[in-house]
């Protein structure tokens, strides 16, 4: 096995950055900026499932948030209405993504490429739009009345992970630790599909479609394969956001919020490994630093947007290793570096 | 019969207006390859050219029409020349472009927001009055609407189909190689394709807008539709376009009346699901054959 080797550096790479992440609490103990950490776990995840359908599976999905929505209202209907754990409702949640991915790739995933994007896209509207235009009473909460998927308000208030109880002021690190889990699971298993033998199949498909076909490999197979694995990790990152922030509402579903991580996943670098993380990392600090502007802020982020792609095409791992294959000398082209 | 009168009329109109918007973004495809996610802001750009030239710098009327087809135009003209452009022919261009043309999206629609700030104007360029048909009272505006869109679909058919630069134009979308072996202009013709998606764009705005208020997110909702109505007529196919366009207008209009308004939206898209599944490239997309 060629890969395995860039699979080991990979993954310990991953294990030391979770271990700067789970030390990290030591040193910052501001709540402000742990919220803006663990938001940023949320979108890296998210960003990486991107990633790894868009830029390895070469499927242009446009339902990445509607997986991320569907955890997050499986969740919160399973602890509103069936009165469930929320630790049980997590993985459940992933599932529920997951069946919907499945579901979803099964109608999808034969069609061409931009056809895929905009019927995923539909797909994801039309349950958004159904949503916010219902307003059948389901249940009335405090005298309010309280729709069947939650209405245009959505859910929030349910319960959470139970921190505040165990841990008084210190609540938001054990939130902390649950995310940073989450999204250490979902990184090393993200590492293992994109170097393992469906990053393999992947390649040869890319590199020789009808010599990858000949050999057996099933380009449906395999995309509906990771398709679901994407889904699931969406889903479960969509799961724990709405136990964090303890809401579920339509406007995750919003094109606003997609076009956010899907930037997220282009500036940093479409198809790369850690590509989709450092973009979360420099898009979350470049809104943060719009915030000073107010107005402009949106301004700034589109005219960012714009310049990134314009100039840095690949993103920034790309950059990188160019910069890193011109360090070395030319000539050399790292196999395993992108 | 009052009622199907009523269901045509608003179906035409609705048509109408997702035709003009609708067949400058499969223009755009069919020939530049690329999804334009600035569309919205090339419809709401628009219509507040129409606003400032009639009702701030008090042109006449009738100008207002032309007023919106040029600033849809010229934003067409500056996207391409600053943006689109420089990206053609790289690597991951179907993906990139369409976040770069968002971000131009997102920089249109704050700029607007700035110049005009988010109160809901009303169009200036409308017309008042209403004639009765068969007990049905009926507005000059909808039939001003389905007749200035016929026009400008017509013009541009014309244009495609008729002239030297349109037939420029087909032969880039059909094959951009044999297309400058033969002497086109490819860099040309792109520019001349963004110009008229923009010039159609603004025009949908303009017409829009009559019908309800001027804000900077209008332009959201029509784009949506349109980019629904580009596939399901089949990506790149400008005549299928405009035929899609007013079929799912009555589609949507026979939907709201009978069911409420609230799954005209989702009945079209889950139409669309259907259509897909059914015919994989579109109602009037030509199954492409790959050759491995």
């Amino acid at each position: 096995m060629i890969f395995s080797k860039a699979l080991r550096g990979h993954a310990l790479i991953a294990v030391l950055m979770i271990a700067v992440f789970a030390a990290l609490p030591l040193v910052v103990g501001e709540r402000y900026l742990l919220g803006q950490i663990i938001t940023f776990f949320f979108w890296a995840i998210v960003a990486s499932q991107w990633n790894l359908i868009m830029g390895h599976g070469g499927v242009f999905s446009l339902a990445q948030m509607f997986f991320f929505a569907c955890g997050a209202y499986a969740t919160a209907m399973m602890v509103e209405y069936g009165g469930l754990s929320i630790w049980l409702a997590l993985p459940i949640a992933g599932l529920i993504s997951a069946a919907s991915a499945l579901l979803i790739g099964a109608a999808c995933l034969r069609l061409a490429g931009a056809y895929v994007a905009l019927l995923t896209y539909a797909i994801a509207t039309m349950v958004q739009v159904l949503i916010i235009t219902d307003t059948n009473c389901y249940q009335m909460v405090n005298n309010v009345c309280q729709e069947l998927l939650g209405g245009a308000t959505g859910f929030s208030g349910f319960e959470d992970f139970g921190f505040r109880k165990l841990l008084k002021a210190n609540w938001i690190l054990g939130n902390y630790y649950v995310v940073l889990a989450v999204f250490s699971v979902t990184i090393l298993v993200t590492i293992v599909v994109i170097h393992g033998r469906y990053g393999l199949a992947f390649r040869a498909i890319r590199d020789n479609l009808g010599y990858a076909s000949s050999r057996g490999i099933s380009r449906f197979r395999y995309q509906m394969i990771v398709f679901a694995i994407s889904a699931f990790f969406t889903g479960l990152a969509g799961a724990t956001y709405g136990g964090h922030f303890k809401f579920a509402g339509p406007s995750l579903f919003d094109f606003s919020t997609a076009m956010m991580v899907l930037s997220m996943v282009i500036v940093g670098g479409l198809g790369s490994t850690w590509g989709p993380i450092i973009g979360t990392a420099v898009i979350m600090v470049i809104i943060e630093w719009m915030k000073e502007f107010g107005d402009a802020r949106n301004l700034g982020l589109g005219l960012a947007l714009v310049l990134f792609v314009v100039f840095m095409p690949g993103g920034l791992a790309a950059a990188a290793k160019r910069l890193a294959d011109r360090a070395r000398g030319s000539g050399k082209i790292g196999k395993a570096a992108r | 019969m009052e009622i199907l009168i009523q269901i045509v009329l608003t179906g035409l109109t609705l048509g109408a207006m997702y035709a003009l918007a609708s067949v400058g973004l499969a223009l755009i495809w069919g020939t530049l390859g690329m999804f334009n996610m600035a569309q919205n802001m090339f419809i709401t750009v628009g219509a507040y050219g129409a606003y400032s030239a009639i009702g701030v710098l008090g042109w006449p009327i009738w100008l207002g029409l032309p007023a919106g087809l040029l600033v849809g135009a010229l934003v067409g003209i500056i996207t391409h020349v600053l943006i689109v452009r420089q990206m053609l022919g790289r690597p991951n261009f179907e993906m990139n472009i369409m976040v770069a043309t968002a971000g131009v999206g997102i920089v249109l629609e704050n700029l607007v927001l700035q110049a005009y700030g988010g109160y809901p104007y009303r169009q200036p360029v409308n017309i008042t009055g209403s004639f009765k048909l068969g007990g049905v009272v009926i507005s000059y505006q909808p039939l001003m609407i389905i007749l200035i869109a016929a026009l400008l679909i017509v013009l541009t058919a014309v244009l495609l189909l008729k002239t030297r630069f349109g037939r420029a134009i087909r032969a880039t979308a059909m094959n951009i190689d044999a297309a400058r072996l033969m002497g086109v202009q490819t860099e040309r013709t792109y520019l001349q394709v963004m110009a008229i998606a923009g010039a159609l764009a603004g025009a949908a705005g303009v017409l829009i807008s009559s019908m309800s208020s001027l804000s900077p997110q209008m332009g959201a909702d029509p784009m949506v539709k349109a980019f629904v109505i580009c596939v399901v007529a089949g990506l790149g196919n400008v005549a299928g376009t405009g035929a899609t366009a007013v079929v799912l207008g009555l589609f949507e209009a026979t939907i709201q009346f009978y069911f409420g308004v609230r799954f005209g939206f989702p009945a079209m898209l889950g139409l669309v699901i259907l259509v897909l599944i059914w015919r994989p490239n579109g109602l009037f997309g030509r199954k492409s054959v790959v050759r491995l």
